[in-house]
């Protein structure tokens, strides 16, 4: 497990956690209304590791990694994060551990109409106690966080910006910062550049790569994006119709492959383009 | 030249004719059903119009020539309606926030809790204002206070069921962000379901005052303050001219603050 | 300020808060407000204490032992009250669509919609009661003057939400219509109607279901239906049978609410189905 030394000097990336391990152990997902949207997935993720998870819509992928972090409960098989046994979690204990993963999402889901600080405020939940979050008292440690990472994405001047007015790409920065004020020993992305133009798409995979490198990370993207997951991931796993179908090298994947996990010929849509 | 409809296959028109034609019906038949006067349905008297039509008439001719000259013992009456309807509003505001949150799905997925505060909500909103009135005046005696305790139970009841329902049936997207970050649904209404509801409070906030006004202004018949018993008063002494000054009055009031209000709405969004 | 602290701390340079001025104006006027309507009022305010009591005393005389014998009447003059409602919706809505529509910015005329909203304004104003004591002395002391009583005052509010509605469902189907070449007819039959149609249903019987709760009040007065009962046995003192009359009104009433409740909600759903989007 690569650990990063507490950075407590102004601009230097305080991450104070450790980077887990994720592992899925033959984990199946059939929703109450008969949807079996995972079959017998079993993966192993080593912590630091930049991982993209490529299939098309219906393949299981929100499913996927909405198990890691519990918001998906999980019919059969075993999920584990870092030291945590996700699967039974409940409570004071399910939201300990998501205060350890960060997530963006495709959608941004930051509160639209409340100022940017507050929105990455919400990173503090797992280590606030309910009655502080009451009250509206944050702690100076929250702020510094709240900062830091705002300044590490470089939207810090938008502090107090209705997210509401921010652009696609500035709202998931907002969300990313968000993330990283958790201290998160994980970091999922459901799909974080589907709603952005392709410069922005890229500056965004860029950000995650950088916190994936510096602070050694683990970080989990889906996308369905061919080119996306080669430039920017080392390892790849193709999810097709609930199943793993390629687990291997991002850089080494073939159109073949490719192929293989859409289950058609390769389209025009499946590349994004270049950055510009 | 072949047809164009032979070349494409145009899927077939949903009908729901069966539906529309059972809707008619039941709309049908309970309309007649409130017209028969034996089971206590309304004995539809148009003759009556066709007879009568001048002494409305002439009532409302008389209402439209107000007699100004009682405008000053008005006024007394009129400012405790609109106090008693700022104070009623304003203390239904705060008790509003928490039993709304608790009333709606999305601030409140506890099933329990939230089917007991709609449940009593629903109980409190059931009894016409002017029946609240009406036992509260026989309860704790004549003027403003049975007013305002309508008001506050008649403004909460209203508020509490359209925010809650709002709250229903918009998407809350950010909330998914505040479980995925380990919150409780007490930190994430706090710190991002309250400013995005915020909206929608304010609004109905002011409709409640709005309706107020209007109300308390008929809360006086009953001997619950306000101007309504002056009101009533003159009414019952068939002087229409004074009924039409206080009227004159109310609609102005009215309308200030339905323009207040307005104002308001615009700043808070 | 605890923010400017931290990030003096990290040395970091913070953007400027936006000025609360207007806010905080806002809200210190508003609370002047009510503090003044507090200290106007002439209340006791030792009284509030002895509320709590009084409530339980006069709760126990009505609920203790309600008075079931008279429920059949009750149950007449429910129906009664039910059958006021439902033909003052219907009266209220087929007059106030047709106007509430040329009301709106976008299909009447501003000549036309401004003298509408001046007249909705007015019905707004005027309390209920006053028109059916208006209404009295055409029709009598009928139920059917409380049907034309809160047919016409609903009017007011309901041309109100008619084109509110309307305005708000204008944007992107009207300019398509316009686009293509359509008339103000046009837009209004073929963008605003269909889009409307399922938030205007919806109003529609959501005045059905405030009309219910306005039908005990011009009982009170002597309309009939279940208010009127209601303020007899009040007056009478009878608290036995008020109580039992309280159980049936709320029963009557929530059970009309939960079902148009329902209809309104399938009419909502259905409208979204269609992919008419949400409206309101």
């Amino acid at each position: 497990m690569r650990a990063d030394a507490r950075g407590t000097e102004a601009g230097a990336t305080p991450s104070a956690s450790a980077s887990w391990s994720i592992r899925l152990d033959d984990v199946s997902v059939t929703y109450r209304n008969g949807t079996r949207a995972l079959r017998g997935v079993s993966v192993d993720i080593a912590a630091g590791e930049m991982v993209s998870v490529v299939g098309l819509s219906g393949s299981g992928k929100s499913t996927l990694v909405r198990t890691i972090n519990g918001l998906v409960p999980v019919t059969d098989g075993a999920v584990s994060v870092g030291p945590y046994a996700v699967t039974g979690l409940r409570g004071r204990r399910l939201r300990e551990l998501r205060g350890h993963v960060g997530m963006i999402f495709q959608g941004f889901n930051l509160a639209d109409r409340t100022d940017v600080y507050r929105n990455v405020l919400v990173g503090r939940f797992a280590h606030t106690p309910a009655y502080r979050t009451l009250v509206g008292w944050t702690t100076p440690r929250d702020r510094e966080l709240a900062l830091t990472a705002l300044d590490s994405v470089g939207m810090l001047d938008k502090l107090w910006t209705r997210a509401s007015a921010l652009s696609g790409g500035q709202k998931q920065r907002v969300a990313i910062a968000r993330a990283l004020t958790q201290e998160p020993s994980v970091m999922l992305a459901d799909e974080p550049v589907a709603s952005l133009d392709p410069p922005t798409a890229h500056a965004v995979m860029g950000e995650l790569r950088r916190i994936n490198a510096d602070r050694g990370l683990t970080v989990l993207v889906n996308i369905h994006l061919m080119d996306l997951a080669r430039q920017y991931t080392t390892r790849m796993i193709g999810l097709r119709a609930g199943e793993v179908v390629y687990d291997g090298s991002a850089a080494d994947a073939t159109d073949a492959d490719f192929e293989e996990i859409y289950g058609r010929p390769i389209q025009a849509r499946d590349h994004l383009g270049s950055a510009s | 030249m072949t047809e164009p409809a032979e070349r494409l296959r145009i899927p077939p028109k949903p009908t729901h004719r069966l539906r529309t034609a059972l809707v008619v019906a039941a709309f049908a038949a309970f309309t007649i059903a409130t017209c028969l006067p034996a089971i206590g349905g309304v004995e539809l008297d148009f003759a009556a119009i066709a007879k009568n039509w001048q002494n409305g008439a002439e009532k409302v001719g008389q209402l439209l020539q107000p007699d100004l000259s009682f405008l000053p013992r008005t006024i007394g009456p009129m400012l405790e309606t609109i106090q008693m309807a700022v104070l009623g509003a304003a203390v239904a505001a705060v008790v509003s926030v928490p039993l709304t949150l608790w009333a709606a799905r999305p601030t409140n997925p506890e099933g329990v809790t939230r089917r007991i505060v709609r449940f009593l909500v629903n109980i409190v909103r059931a009894v016409p204002d002017l029946v609240y009135a009406t036992i509260l005046v026989a309860v704790v005696g004549v003027g403003a206070l049975p007013g305002l305790l309508t008001l506050f139970l008649f403004d909460v009841g209203i508020v509490v069921k359209l925010v809650s329902e709002a709250i229903d049936s918009t998407d809350h997207p950010y909330m998914e962000a505040g479980r995925a970050a380990g919150g409780t649904q007490t930190q994430i209404n706090r710190l991002t379901a309250l400013p995005q509801t915020w909206p929608l409070f304010a609004n109905q906030w002011l409709y409640a005052l709005e309706l107020n006004v209007r109300i308390s202004a008929i809360l006086g018949i009953v001997g619950a303050g306000g101007i309504g018993r002056l009101l009533d008063e003159r009414r019952s002494f068939y002087a229409y001219d004074d009924v039409g000054v206080v009227i004159l009055e109310i609609l102005v009031v009215v309308i200030a603050i339905e323009a207040f209000s307005n104002f308001l709405r615009r700043r808070l969004v | 300020m605890s923010v400017p602290a931290a990030a003096r701390s990290l040395g970091v340079r913070l953007p400027p808060r936006p000025s609360k001025l207007v806010p905080t104006i806002t809200a210190i006027v508003v609370g002047a407000i009510v503090v003044l309507s507090t200290a106007g009022l002439s209340i006791t305010w030792s009284d509030l204490l002895a509320i709590p009591g009084e409530l339980l005393h006069y709760g126990r005389l009505m609920f203790e032992s309600p008075d079931w014998d008279k429920l059949p009447r009750a149950l007449t003059e429910v129906w009664r009250s039910i059958s006021m409602a439902w033909l003052g919706a219907i009266l209220c809505v087929v007059i106030s669509v047709p106007l509430g529509m040329l009301a709106a910015r976008g299909v009447g005329p501003a000549w036309l919609r401004y003298p509408l909203r001046g007249v909705f304004a007015v019905i707004r104003a005027v309390p209920e009661v006053i028109i059916a004591l208006i209404l009295l002395t055409v029709t009598g002391l009928t139920p059917f003057t409380g049907a034309l009583a809160l047919g016409i005052a609903g009017i007011g509010t309901q041309g109100k939400w008619v084109y509110e509605t309307v305005e708000s469902v204008q944007e992107g189907a009207s300019e398509a219509v316009r686009a293509a070449g359509g008339t103000t007819a046009d837009v209004a039959r073929w963008a605003l109607w269909p889009a409307a149609l399922p938030t205007l249903a919806s109003f529609a019987l959501y005045r059905f279901e405030i009309n219910i709760r306005t039908s005990a009040v011009l009982g009170l007065i002597g309309a009939g239906g279940i208010g009127s009962m209601l303020s007899n046995y009040t007056n009478y003192r009878e608290w036995s049978t008020v109580g039992m009359l309280l159980i049936v009104v709320v029963a009557a009433t929530m059970l009309m609410d939960a079902i148009s409740g329902a209809i309104r909600r399938r009419i909502m759903e259905g409208a979204t189905v269609r992919e008419l989007g949400r409206i309101l």
